[in-house]
């Protein structure tokens, strides 16, 4: 076992390089790669997908499989060298000593043994401790990770608990063993805004109070402002800046690293006139890399015969504390942070109303049984009370977490789903009971929708080219095959999308790529209102930011209307025009921009603005964490639907909030909430976002 | 005339070289399994230029003396074979002289190896194939039985005798037999294989079969498919109580006993109900309804181009429809015979319709539980947020997308067939008693199995090898499809 007296740096990696061994070429995955992670410290590790991040985190865990080998430097931990060891003190020490929390809690957990027993297994097996002992630990963690009713869950399958709280239990089952270092790879990727805010305060706690260090692993720049206390930024296989947060974050020193932060919306962005910055060009293939500097032909302070004729090395920024960087130019670049996007684009004002929802109700009914479907008969309300209006070229926001009905609200709006109740109306008719089969072509091309994956939004079998020139079949753009083709080449280009895209296969095309044939599919007829199911949530941050300024461009040219579907409120915050807040099918807030993200608001807005991580030191958030989970649409709580996490429903008298659903109140400048709380109390309400002076 | 032996007189040399490789190999591998116990495996380390060199310890030398005694057996075997065919008639032996009478199948597998593998980046999934070794021995396997199907049987260029002549005193003699009355040495001079009960050629009847066999086992699961496809997309995409029924159906089917089925469907009483053809009539109808449906969801937006295609298509399959179930002598006789170009054995159309009822519901059961999966993708919500029809999202947005499973399972299938042509035939149902297939002479062998086990043996291991080839292939279809 490894020595207790150790108080040298828990994890050190020297010079590591990866590679994975195929049959046509060696595909180097990581190089060069150096970290050093202290006792109690928190490393963040920070890149786009594809850029090596996680294979770091197996190399750590000596579990790269059969193809991947550490072919350079080496990866000591508590001083002694991983890669030496033989299986039997790897498994000594995985799990053990080394404890890792992946992004898929249900993957995590094995589906047929309970909890308890799945947590008490791995004490049993690393310290060969009692299974009364055992049970005790498992007791201890499961309240530690702020589970209620810590008995009951360790008698419970996974499949019994909830998304956040299956994390936890992965997160308690790491801590079983009291590890020196954890590594959490994207932990809280799948999981919603709020539970995510909760889990993440969660980890912070833990680390401070087990004094575990943690590799930290994320794509998302915010999270690990919250979480860490240093920070490595990777591209293409190598750390390219790495540093203490304050550094890092306010004195960075490497390009990529600087446009990597004008490519996120931070407050103060704003898409007519502080447009994002997109990284141009495309990541490089692992065995396509160019010579030299990875970020080279990408990077705006490329000097040609320079920068791209040596290997560089990491070096050492004067003045900060462990602070280095990988560019040969840090020292000559200004860097001082250029005022995002200065060309200035013209806004476009809201036209006519052109779509109205009144009053919109959808209810599914669900059979109690499959079997007697006789019985009785549940009713899930997806949809309450909707009603709001669209007008021309005017972006509205849809925020909300998983289960709060806005895809149900697409669905009706598409036709693919009629209303139970209310109406939708389109240009003064009447579409909300009308099925897809039923409407006319017009009103089909009318409405479009842009999805969420950018892997499945594409037909994987079937040329890009194809693809939009049927869509332009099926609404009737263009008289012969040679009119449509020229019609789908134009569209590629309003995608901005080479020509030759045409012919190819979406396999060929990376996840932006495949994104803006989307885009391209939905305007072939023209659309007046583009729904857009979280389009870029799935893409990397650089991509996401040239997306959404094409979606803006597009929007501005055409005088679209945009529905924009999202859970990220840092980009609703850049592009959209008015927001409406959702929560379990009903509207809870609806207002503009401005209005929603300042006070007065409803407390589940506030508490989504506090859980939404900022990756900007500047900026102050008042902390508020939810309690629990969203309550399911079959079983939604009386009263108000949010009033099992709300935090001001003490102010209200009696039991108010348990008993009725509260009305929507418009204030004077427009603004809607739905809550119980007076006026005054609304006015009592401090902003939780606050940027600190400079 | 002196009999053949297996190996000839090249055997005097080859044999000993064949032993002792064999000996080798056999020692090593043994010695390899138990030494794993015992010792490491040599460190592999990795080089500067992309490649690994691993330590040589004994486990590595055993490894190697496998590897290369494995060589040499393939490389003997080879000298067999080749011997044969550059050595005249008779030098080497049974072997030698099947390998010379397979020449042409021999040329056109060395020559599709050799185009597809030229041309492997440009052909998709086939080219990948070759990427794969297990799928380039399952390939080869299968293609040396179509390629011998297509030169054996209608081409006539491999058999040596007629599969249904019989000479008198060859009945039951063993392989190499020579064939009384012929003098010179030289192709047909012996009964390669031996003869069998009836006095006829083993080899010769051997090869024909392959030709009914590769004629019947891919057409019929193709139509197993069809009308497996046709009904598992609606009841995949629908769901509910359409779903329900033909799930149920299927499962109805499939606990049938599928023996008591084939005896049924060909009781001459149950023939002369016509009930296999009304069967028939249905079933072949499915392919029918598919290219219809096919082709309508696809170009219904341009009318005047769909409604010709439609006419044309639907022509020919509606044509060859009536034709195949229209029949002399059953109580389905619609096209006069004068129109009427396809005959079809009766038995052979009795096979058909067991192959695809028995086969349906299990192809039912994978497009229904592909197309459940499939139809959660997004671009099947864009496709249905345009206004597409629902059978162009099943046939042009899902069918597609299940191809990968859908072509190992036909593979598969095919090797299903092929054996439950043989059970039928097993049971001396569907084809003529003297058919050469596989299935018959492997049943008319197994009688005096324990006196002559020679007739049942080349038919038996013949099949063995396809239908091995056919699973083979599928693996590494399998493996290949799933890269990428």
């Amino acid at each position: 076992m490894t020595d207790p007296d150790y108080d040298g740096p828990i994890l050190e990696i020297d010079n590591l390089s990866i590679s994975f061994f195929t049959r046509l070429r060696e595909i180097p995955a990581v190089m060069d790669f150096s970290v050093r992670v202290r006792p109690g410290e928190a490393m963040g590790l920070v890149g786009e997908s594809g850029c090596g991040k996680s294979t770091v985190a197996l190399g750590v865990m000596q579990d790269l499989g059969v193809n991947g080998r550490v072919v350079g430097g080496s990866i000591k931990f508590k001083g002694r060298d991983l890669g030496q060891m033989s299986d039997a003190e790897l498994r000594d020490i995985r799990g053990s000593e080394i404890a890792m929390i992946y992004q898929e809690p249900m993957a995590s957990l094995n589906p047929a043994m309970k909890i308890g027993k799945q947590l008490m297994e791995v004490p049993i097996i690393h310290k060969g401790i009692s299974e009364k002992e055992a049970y005790d630990r498992a007791l201890e963690v499961v309240t530690d990770v702020k589970l209620p009713d810590p008995k009951r869950i360790l008698d419970a399958y996974p499949h019994q608990l909830s998304g956040g709280q299956q994390q936890r239990i992965v997160i308690a089952m790491a801590l079983m063993s009291k590890p020196s270092l954890l590594i959490l790879d994207e932990p809280t990727t799948a999981l919603d805004v709020t539970v995510e805010a909760a889990v993440v305060e969660l980890v912070k706690e833990l680390g401070v109070k087990y004094g575990t260090s943690m590799l930290f692993i994320s794509h998302n720049l915010g999270l690990v402002l919250e979480t860490c206390d240093r920070l490595c930024v990777m591209y293409s296989g190598e750390a390219v800046e790495t540093g203490s947060i304050e550094d890092v974050f306010d004195k960075m020193r490497h390009p990529y690293t600087q446009a990597l932060f004008r490519s996120i919306p931070l407050p103060g962005a704003d898409k007519n006139s502080k447009p994002l910055i997109a990284i141009p060009g495309n990541f490089p293939l692992p065995h396509e890399r160019p010579p030299g500097c990875n970020f080279g032909p990408r990077c705006d302070y490329f000097e040609e015969g320079r920068c791209d004729a040596q290997t560089i090395p990491m070096a050492t920024v004067e003045g900060d504390e462990r602070h280095r960087t990988r560019c040969l130019r840090f020292e000559e670049i200004d860097w001082s942070m250029i005022p995002l996007g200065s060309d200035t684009k013209e806004k476009s004002e809201p036209g006519d109303v052109i779509l109205k929802i009144d009053d919109l109700k959808k209810y599914y009914q669900v059979a109690a049984s499959a079997l007697f479907s006789g019985g009785n008969k549940k009713v899930v309300k997806a949809n309450e009370t909707l009603s709001f209006e669209a007008r021309e070229s005017e972006t509205l926001a849809i925020v909300g977490e998983s289960g709060c009905g806005k895809s149900t609200f697409a669905k009706v709006l598409m036709g693919l789903e009629t209303a139970t109740e209310g109406s939708v109306i389109l240009d003064n008719r009447e579409i909300g009971q009308t099925e897809i089969a039923n409407r006319d072509t017009k009103t089909v091309s009318d409405i479009q929708m842009v999805f969420q994956n950018p892997f499945d939004t594409l037909n994987p079998s079937m040329t890009v080219g194809r693809q939009i020139i049927r869509a332009l079949e099926i609404f009737a753009v263009g008289n012969s095959e040679t009119e449509r083709r020229d019609r789908m080449l134009q569209l590629l280009d309003l995608v901005k999308l080479p020509r030759e895209f045409a012919g190819r296969m979406p396999r060929q095309l990376s996840g932006g790529q495949k994104q803006r044939v989307g885009i391209a599919r939905a305007f072939a007829g023209d659309a007046r209102i583009v729904v857009a199911d979280e389009p870029v949530s799935a893409l990397d941050v650089s991509v996401q930011a040239a997306v959404t300024d094409l979606l803006m461009e597009i929007q501005r040219e055409h005088k679209t209307t945009l529905l924009f579907i999202s859970h990220d409120l840092s980009i609703v915050r850049y592009l959209s025009d008015r927001v409406m807040v959702m929560y379990l099918g009903h509207v809870v807030e609806l207002g503009t921009t401005d209005q929603v993200f300042a006070p007065p608001y409803h407390p589940y807005t506030e508490a989504l603005l506090s859980a939404v991580p900022i990756a900007d030191t500047r900026v102050k958030k008042k902390h508020i964490v939810l309690e629990g989970d969203i309550p399911s649409a079959m079983n939604p709580p009386p009263g108000c639907p949010f009033q099992t996490r709300c935090r001001w429903k003490s102010k209200v008298p009696g039991n108010l909030c348990e008993t009725e659903v509260p009305p929507m109140k418009t204030t004077a400048d427009g603004l809607q909430i739905k809550c119980h709380l007076t006026d005054s109390q609304m006015e009592e309400m401090e902003p939780v976002i606050t940027i600190a002076a400079e | 005339m002196e009999p053949l032996t297996w190996t000839g007189t090249l055997g005097a040399y080859l044999n000993p070289l064949l032993a002792l490789f064999a000996a080798v190999f056999a020692v090593a591998a043994v010695a390899q399994f138990i030494l794993g116990f015992v010792l490491q495996p040599g460190r592999t380390t990795a080089n500067a230029d992309g490649t690994l060199s691993v330590e040589r310890g004994p486990l590595e030398w055993i490894g190697e003396a496998m590897k290369w005694s494995f060589l040499g057996i393939v490389l003997v075997v080879l000298a067999y074979l080749l011997g044969g065919i550059v050595t005249p008639y008779g030098t080497g032996g049974i072997i030698g002289a099947m390998s010379a009478r397979f020449l042409p199948v021999w040329i056109a597998l060395i020559a599709t190896f050799a185009l597809s593998i030229t041309f492997k980046r440009r052909l998709g999934l086939y080219g990948k194939l070759f990427d794969s070794p297990i799928g380039m021995v399952g390939f080869g396997l299968v293609m040396f039985w179509v390629f011998t199907a297509i030169f054996g049987g209608p081409l006539d260029m491999i058999i040596t005798h007629d599969p249904l002549s019989q000479v008198s005193g060859l009945k039951n003699k063993i392989p190499g037999v020579p064939v009384p009355g012929i003098e010179e040495m030289g192709v047909g001079a012996h009964y390669l294989l031996g003869g069998d009960n009836l006095a006829r050629d083993i080899f010769s009847r051997m090869v024909e079969g392959a030709w009914i066999v590769i004629q019947i086992a891919p057409l019929a699961t193709l139509f197993a498919f069809m009308v497996g496809i046709t009904l598992g997309l609606p009841a995949g995409y629908y769901g509910g109580a359409l779903d329900t029924f033909l799930s149920f159906l299927a499962n109805l089917i499939l606990a049938f006993p599928v023996i008591l089925l084939f005896y049924l469907l060909v009781t001459p009483e149950i023939v002369a109900t016509g009930i296999p053809s009304y069967m028939a009539a249905v079933l072949f109808l499915f392919p029918v309804i598919f290219l219809g449906v096919l082709l309508n969801s696809r170009y219904y937006t341009q009318p005047t181009f769909r409604t010709g295609l439609l006419i044309v298509v639907l022509g020919i399959a509606g044509f060859t429809y009536l034709a195949i179930i229209s029949q002399r002598g059953t109580p389905l006789q619609i096209l006069p015979n004068a129109i009427d170009p396809i005959t079809i054995n009766g038995g052979i159309l009795v096979v058909f319709v067991s192959v695809v009822f028995v086969n349906a519901p299990t192809v039912f059961r994978i497009v229904r539980s592909l197309a459940l999966d499939i139809q959660t993708r997004d671009y099947v919500a864009a496709a249905q947020t345009r206004g597409e029809g629902a059978w162009y999202i099943m046939l042009w947005e899902i069918l597609p997308n299940a191809r990968g499973p859908l072509i190992v399972d036909f593979c598969l299938r095919i090797g299903y067939t092929t054996i439950l042509l043989g059970t039928l035939g097993f049971f001396g149902l569907g084809l003529p008693p003297e058919s050469p297939d596989w299935g018959s002479t492997i049943n008319e062998g197994r009688k005096l199995l324990s006196i002559y086990p020679h007739p049942a043996l080349p038919p038996a291991v013949a099949l063995l090898t396809l239908v091995l080839g056919l699973n083979l292939l599928a693996d590494g279809l399998r493996e290949e499809s799933l890269k990428d």
